[in-house]
């Protein structure tokens, strides 16, 4: 039998994972801002010896099949893409939390790492696609972070899985997300806010982790992106990268016609195109993985 | 023995008793099994999506990701280990389809890939003699050529058979 997290174990929770680099937590808070330029990127990398280092590496790994090495940061970092560049600071600095095995879940360590990258280039995809208003890099960023809150209640969640599946077997109002707080008092979403106020995330980012499972309640301001993130998330699971237990059984937010409109071809196409760039930034910017 | 683990869009068989050919996490794709008694061969395909008009180049390479493609490529590969080229005597499963919960149609892929592949089967004289497809939840299968015998696996849930 699981036990109930109280607040304040939570707290402690947040407080016990390390701060994020502080390039990666400036990356998050210059790239999330609409009036920004990578020349603004550029001078966070190369004030970091370490993700300059990584960056090059990973430019002239074989993934990217370059012919004449680059050796200039910002040749390395055009190339790339801030997407790409977020996704390396965010993987090196908090690597622990992206590959832990998610016991809770029954999801091996890596899996939630893969989940997060395939839901960021999804919700990338779904607003290049779908030609909504919204930096399709920022949608990437917040995929990457949309489920940080599973590695925070994975371990109290340990020997659940039976029970939860059991919950919303019997009971189709039920989602994974009331079977969490039903079996811990939290569910990933509101962990992970808790973890996104203590690393200072901009509010679009706190408000994807927070509302991704029910993008109608995040604030109007960003329920694009929200919206962005949501249909993400299902996008991955569907193509097979979910995390364990919980893979498939949450709700589809029906409002999503409102905000972001595609058609099944679309979709088919975005679900091809994930599985395409996945490929090819699985092996190169899998950070948590292989280190220098 | 080994273990032939297919990924996404990949489709093989094996007439090697002591096999076990394997997919992992089957979200809204579909596993197309084909049985064939005789030759005492195990095939499957692990199929992502039901139309290859979407991307003709992804379908050459991968013909396995297609409902439309699959069939075709995962039957041409069952010949190789002699049986029928039509598929003639073959006992042929299905199973994954998995659909998030969603009154939209949009979203139903794994409904669309189950419909395509059934569509395509027909076509080729063959159906399905077993099934296990939709609900919301993922699926490993696991098939050992010795027995024939699929398994079916979700976290939370005992292994099933098919």
């Amino acid at each position: 039998m699981v036990k109930q997290i109280s607040q304040e174990e939570l707290q402690e929770i947040v407080k016990s994972v390390p701060m994020l680099s502080p390039s990666a937590s400036q990356l998050l808070q210059v790239t999330s801002r609409a009036d920004h330029d990578l020349v603004d990127v550029i001078n966070l990398v190369r004030n970091d010896a370490k993700l300059t280092a990584r960056v090059l590496k990973i430019v002239n790994s074989a993934a990217f099949g370059l012919i004449n090495n680059i050796t200039s940061i910002d040749r390395a970092i055009s190339y790339l893409g801030e997407r790409i560049i977020v996704g390396i600071a965010v993987g090196d600095s908090a690597g622990k939390l992206f590959e832990k095995e998610l016991s809770g879940y029954e999801s091996a360590g890596g899996d939630l790492w893969k989940h997060d990258l395939r839901t960021a280039i999804a919700a990338r995809e779904v607003v290049t696609q779908s030609g909504v208003d919204v930096s399709p890099e920022l949608a990437f960023t917040a995929g990457l972070l949309h489920d940080i809150g599973k590695s925070l209640i994975s371990d109290y969640l340990q020997g659940s899985v039976a029970d939860a599946v059991e919950m919303i077997t019997t009971d189709e109002d039920l989602d994974y997300l009331d079977a969490e707080e039903k079996l811990v008092g939290f569910d990933h979403t509101r962990a992970g806010y808790e973890l996104a106020k203590a690393w200072q995330l901009p509010d679009e980012l706190a408000e994807v982790i927070l509302h991704h499972h029910e993008p109608a309640n995040a604030s109007e301001e960003y329920r694009t992106l929200v919206y962005a993130v949501h249909l993400g998330d299902n996008i991955a699971m569907m193509g097979g990268f979910g995390t364990g237990s919980d893979s498939m059984r949450y709700k589809l937010d029906q409002q999503y016609t409102d905000y972001i409109k595609i058609g099944p071809k679309t979709l088919a196409t975005i679900m091809l195109n994930v599985d395409i760039e996945f490929e090819k930034l699985e092996g190169s910017i899998n950070g948590p993985g292989e280190k220098n | 023995m080994g273990q032939i683990v297919l990924g996404v869009g990949d489709y093989g068989a094996s007439n090697t008793p002591g096999d076990d050919v394997k997919t992992f996490a089957l979200g809204s794709c579909v596993s197309v099994i084909f049985l064939d008694p005789k030759t005492r061969t195990v095939g499957m395909a692990h199929v992502a999506l039901p139309d290859s008009s979407i991307n003709k180049a992804k379908a050459g390479e991968k013909p396995g990701y297609f409902a439309d493609t699959a069939i075709p490529a995962l039957l041409a590969q069952m010949t190789k280990f002699g049986c029928d080229k039509r598929g003639k005597g073959m006992v042929v499963k299905l199973c994954g389809g998995a659909n998030v919960m969603d009154t939209n149609d949009t979203f139903q892929i794994g409904k669309r890939n189950a419909l395509a592949i059934k569509k395509i089967l027909w076509s080729f004289g063959m159906g399905a003699v077993a099934e296990d497809l939709g609900k919301n939840y993922s699926r490993t299968v696991s098939i050992s050529v010795s027995a024939g015998q699929i398994t079916l696996s979700s976290p939370g849930k005992p292994n099933w058979q098919l």
